[in-house]
């Protein structure tokens, strides 16, 4: 195919499009609302993977000593929880440093520990394990320690969020490939109508010689330019958007020291968006439009 | 190679999917350079033979040759081609609207990918040749019938094709109107372009005292040099 034609196809797609635009203004507000609703679910799950992610790396297990042991009995336990494969790293938290980590979380309520010691803390282990999976086995091995009181674990909660994140994620895969192919309906319907409208045309060409695809390729290209049109403006209202939303958040005083959810920056996502709006565009639309000249341009 | 005519059709028989047989083994044979009326009246087959010619219907059995192509077993991706290298021209002149008589004969060869160069050329001379030089920024709407079929003509013969088909050109117009698209016609041949033209207007095909091939019920019964639009012929058409 020469440059010319190239060209020719182009100015076509563009001025059929144009020549269209009521119905290319209704696909297009379907694509970008589509779109939309795709960018929104992929930025939650981006969200959420984020957030279990940092939560995994938080301490998984903390198994606290009896107040009273002393040194070689503190020393023991170590030496037990060292001898246990599944354990990557552990750090000790001495009574020392677990009287200075209690004051940071009173914060300006400290004043109430004055005149408590140390001693009144216990030893403890942060433990991180190799497999997330084995923690429960973790759990009862740290247990049967003597000299050990308790252990503690989110465990629950990640297993819990990663259980969430997993259905959230085949839902809205499923959510967004309901919109998809609405989209493509959409899109078919609207190169459709632009092909009865100019049927008498694409009658002439036949007769004097245009090849199928001569005559094909405007539509795909007026499909595409629809859908790419969606997609950027589409990409502009979520990016915009998700960062008003994301500011706010920041802003949000509360939640900042609450810790427990954190945003991912727009910075880091953009490329990812706007990769997959325009993919997703360029599928949508030539699929649209090729499932419509299929079915009404016979030539 | 055995010799073939531009136009040659061996025991062509076509018979349509509701059974309605509109050829009955025809067989015929025109060569480069010939003008040649193809007569008949509505429903004896004529039209058929035209859609033949362009692959718009295929023969149930025979063989047709159109200018070196072998269309009988020509696949859907080489019709175009084949069409490219023939000029139409119909009764209702199947101009695009929303382009000028410039842009309507360009668009003939834009389709082909020519050259800019070439369709600068070319479609200046096309549009002289039909007398239309003046009117190349006019819209076809703006035109009178007998003009949109000059450019409908110019349109045929910008590729310079080696054979012209017009399927009841003169259809649509008015005597005198007819006549100049003839003389047109007429002058096309002369320059070397074979040309077919399928018509029931009796006068034209009287004087014009070109081939006449006359058809009836899907038959040829008759192929006349200088020949004329007989009575029998019309008859034909009471008795069908």
């Amino acid at each position: 195919m020469k440059i010319r034609t190239i060209r020719y196809i182009f100015k076509e797609g563009f001025v059929n499009s144009y020549r269209n635009k009521l119905m290319s203004l209704a696909s297009l507000v379907i694509v970008i609302a589509s779109l939309i609703v795709f960018g929104v679910f992929v930025l939650l799950a981006l969200i959420m993977e984020h957030n279990i992610s940092l939560w995994k790396e938080q301490p998984q297990l903390e198994a606290f000593c009896y107040e009273e042991l002393d040194d070689a009995q503190v020393n023991r336990v170590e030496e037990v929880i060292k001898r246990i494969d599944e354990i990557k790293e552990y750090e000790k938290v001495d009574k020392e440093q677990a009287l200075e980590k209690m004051r940071e979380k009173l914060g300006e309520n400290a004043a109430i520990l004055d005149g408590y010691g140390a001693e009144i803390f216990p030893v403890s282990f942060i433990i991180r394990l190799k497999d997330v999976e084995a923690s429960k086995e973790v759990v009862s091995k740290l247990e049967k320690i003597s000299g050990i009181q308790k252990v503690s674990y989110s465990q629950d909660t990640i297993e819990v969020l990663t259980r969430i994140s997993h259905w959230f994620k085949l839902g809205s895969s499923l959510m967004v490939v309901i919109f998809l192919v609405v989209s493509v309906f959409i899109i078919s319907n609207t190169i459709k109508l632009t092909v009865f409208a100019r049927r008498k045309e694409i009658n002439i060409m036949k007769y004097i010689g245009a090849t199928d695809w001569f005559i094909r390729w405007p539509f795909v290209v007026e499909g595409v330019i629809i859908s790419i049109t969606g997609a950027i403006l589409a990409f502009v209202i979520s990016a915009y958007g998700y960062k008003a939303i994301a500011d706010k958040f920041s802003q949000d005083q509360f939640l900042a020291n609450a810790q427990i959810l954190s945003l991912v920056d727009i910075q880091d996502v953009w490329g990812v968006l706007a990769l997959s709006y325009v993919i997703i565009a360029v599928v949508v639309g030539s699929i649209g439009s090729f499932m419509s000249i299929r079915r009404h341009l016979r030539v | 190679m055995r010799c073939i005519g531009l136009v040659e059709l061996k025991n062509v028989s076509k018979t349509y999917p509701n059974g309605t047989v509109a050829l009955r083994d025809v067989n015929l044979k025109i060569d480069k350079g010939e003008f040649v009326f193809l007569v008949g009246p509505s429903g004896s087959g004529k039209t058929t033979l035209v859609k033949l010619l362009l692959k718009e219907e295929d023969a149930t059995s025979g063989e047709v040759y159109v200018n070196g192509y072998d269309v009988t077993s020509m696949t859907r991706y080489e019709v175009p081609y084949l069409r490219r290298s023939l000029g139409f021209v119909f009764q209702d002149f199947r101009l695009l609207p929303n382009k000028t008589v410039y842009e309507n004969v360009a668009f003939a060869m834009i389709i082909t990918e020519a050259l800019p160069k070439e369709i600068r050329r070319q479609v200046p001379m096309a549009l002289a040749l039909v007398g239309l030089s003046r009117k190349a920024n006019m819209y076809p709407s703006q035109l009178s019938g007998g003009e949109q079929q000059r450019v409908a003509l110019a349109r045929a013969l910008v590729n310079n094709p080696a054979l012209l088909i017009a399927d009841e050109p003169t259809g649509n117009l008015d005597p005198e109107t007819s006549w100049e698209i003839m003389k047109l016609l007429s002058e096309v041949n002369h320059r070397g372009t074979t040309v077919i033209v399928a018509t029931h207007e009796k006068s034209i095909v009287d004087e014009m005292k070109k081939r006449v091939v006359s058809i009836s019920k899907g038959v040829i019964v008759r192929d006349q040099e200088k020949g004329q639009y007989k009575d029998e012929d019309k008859n034909n058409q009471i008795y069908i």
